[in-house]
């Protein structure tokens, strides 16, 4: 042991302080960031605040008018159930399309897979807001990109106006926040299929099942555990959706694409401005996602066992 | 079981829409940006431009000085693009800073929970899980006012370190379990011949977790590169802006040209996007691991 000593300068930290004096810049980062904000939010919620009491720096406190007021809100209800209709829609058929995707690339004996899987991680890298305008170039009804695909390919002669029509306008908002998050799902699914005996096919073969019977009673109850995974993380984010809407339709045409974190974003930051308003509604979206992140834990821990 | 021919073309066909669904933007992007408004608007039909150019990338890259030939028709040019190569610069200082800022703070937090198993950082990782689910506009809207009374808006470090709080737990939850699966023994081999704790650290957990840093260095540069909310709601002055913020306040802009903004987007993802297709390794185990391990 003497022969070790001199290697040591300094003296070593116990286990107690190192973990505390290891953690500091992530505790103070994490403090102003994260938990500060999320406590003064609610602080917010319960104040009015808008440019005058910004400028004056006293927040009077109003008790729950500003819940009141977004609960009383048409806007608010239908940015609700927009956001409903958005996730519910994009959620479900990026995991279909994500099952069937990763199904394909694994599918080892078709060489054109590769090509497939080398592109996939492309719309993952792709900035959200610039992939919404270039979106809103491919929707447009003047010089659209999915117009002149639609005349080339001799489908149709008449101009459609993809993004205008408010029945349809929040699906096409979907599209491409479809095609951004795709690859994440795809990724998952591959994984997990690597992670499925081959015997198990073979056996299955051997009793006679076809291909859509070892689908349905061994591929998909396998995947089942990642497959609600991706259900949970994909749901609690779409439900922030924000910068395609922005670049798309920025909640138009009329209503039919106000989504809740726009509904928050323009209540507090676009005239008048009212932010105690802004911070009430962010957090119901907050606490339906909070609903959300504890069914997450609550699966993950019980796959890890 | 090779399939026969028929699943096989049928396959290879799936393949092809996979790819042209995938691509689809990118081909949009390139057919805006490197033809004229003229050109564009001259053939509404087709998808082949009678003249491809780069004026537009002229223009935006000299900040409206080299005025193409396109331009030459064009009376109006938003303010923020004459401005954008701060925009270039902010997004590079921010996205490398966020990304360095991250890495060193979550592997020094990931270190105690993968070694030291003290009970109150146990519980740092569990409040991190949750705080991946917060919706960044509500921290959004308390940081601005925040920000505000602090004289802190429109400021480069200000964006830098919301965007590291926010990318944080993410980087802990990736590097924690892969900290733990370096072998104990090294550490305990080190620990003998007189290393302290911080130097196993330095010397042994870190080298030996490159893929990790290197998957999370990716990520968190991918989504710093490529985030609208936080330094759209701070920073609303041309010298301030990112890359992101600028295409954003294009959007309602009349005036601007399709071609231009299609340039735009495109200066805009061509570095993550170039980074994706050289580190898909990385990004894949990165996003595998981010997910499926608390």
């Amino acid at each position: 042991v003497a022969a070790v000593i001199p290697y040591r300068f300094g003296r070593e930290l116990p286990p107690r302080a190192l973990g505390v004096a290891m953690n500091i810049p992530t505790l103070i980062t994490l403090a102003l960031v994260l938990a500060y904000p999320i406590y003064y939010a609610a602080y917010l919620s319960f104040h009015k605040v808008s440019l005058a009491e910004l400028r004056r720096g006293i927040f009077p406190f109003v008790g729950i008018a500003n819940y009141e007021r977004i609960f009383n809100d048409k806007l608010f209800l239908l940015a609700l159930k927009n956001t409903f209709v958005f996730t519910i829609f994009s959620v479900t058929v990026e995991i279909v399309l994500a099952i069937a995707i990763a199904l394909l690339i694994d599918q080892k004996h078709v060489w054109t897979g590769r090509i497939t899987k080398f592109f996939i991680l492309v719309p993952y890298a792709v900035p959200p807001i610039a992939n919404g305008l270039i979106w809103s170039f491919i929707y447009s009804f003047e010089y659209g990109f999915l117009n002149r695909i639609l005349f080339t390919a001799g489908i149709s002669d008449t101009a459609v106006n993809w993004a205008g029509n408010p029945a349809t306008a929040l699906f096409a908002v979907s599209v491409p926040y479809i095609w951004r998050t795709l690859p994440f799902a795809i990724l998952l699914i591959h994984a997990a299929l690597q992670g499925i005996n081959q015997e198990l096919y073979e056996a299955a073969s051997v009793d006679g099942a076809g291909a859509l019977q070892r689908f349905w009673h061994i591929t998909l109850p396998l995947l089942r555990p990642i497959i609600v995974v991706i259900l949970v993380l994909r749901t609690s984010f779409a439900f922030a959706v924000f910068d395609e809407v922005l670049a798309i339709t920025q909640g138009g045409p009329g209503d039919a694409t106000w989504v809740a974190s726009w509904y928050s974003y323009k209540k507090g930051f676009a005239p008048p401005f009212d932010i105690g308003t802004g911070a009430a509604s962010a957090y119901v979206l907050a606490l339906i996602v909070g609903l959300l992140a504890i069914a997450y834990v609550g699966l993950i821990y019980r796959r890890i066992e | 079981m090779r399939p026969g021919p028929w699943t096989r073309a049928a396959l290879h066909l799936a393949n092809m829409l996979a790819i042209a669904f995938f691509l689809l933007p990118i081909f949009a992007v390139l057919f805006g940006a490197l033809q004229s408004e003229k050109s564009l608007h001259a053939n509404t039909r087709g998808l082949w431009p009678p003249e491809w150019t780069l004026d537009n990338f002229r223009i935006i890259l000299s900040g409206g000085a080299q005025r193409g030939a396109i331009f030459e028709q064009a009376t109006y040019l938003p303010d923020n693009i004459k401005k954008i190569h701060f925009a270039l610069i902010n997004s590079t200082i921010i996205s490398v800073s966020v990304t360095v800022l991250t890495l060193i703070f979550a592997s020094l937090t990931a270190y105690t929970v993968a070694r030291l198993r003290l009970r109150w950082v146990m519980w740092l990782m569990s409040i991190n899980v949750f705080a991946r689910f917060v919706p960044i506009i509500v921290l959004m809207i308390p940081l601005y006012v925040t920000f505000r009374q602090m004289g802190m808006l429109n400021s480069i470090w200000g964006v830098i370190i919301a965007l590291t709080g926010f990318l944080l737990p993410y980087g802990i939850l990736i590097l924690a379990p892969y900290f733990a699966t370096v072998p104990q023994e090294l550490d305990d081999a080190a620990r003998i011949d007189g290393c302290s704790r911080f130097t196993v650290f330095l010397r042994i957990t870190l080298p030996l977790s490159t893929p990790a840093l290197a998957s999370y260095g990716t990520i968190v540069f991918i989504i710093a590169w490529n985030d609208l909310l936080i330094p759209l709601i701070l920073n609303n002055r041309a010298e301030f802006m990112t890359l992101p913020v600028v295409i954003a306040s294009l959007v309602g802009d009349v005036f601007a040209f399709f071609n231009l903004t299609m340039a735009i987007c495109l200066v805009a993802l061509a570095p993550t996007v170039i980074l994706v297709l050289l580190l898909r390794k990385f990004v894949v185990q990165g996003l595998s691991a981010g997910a499926v391990k608390g």
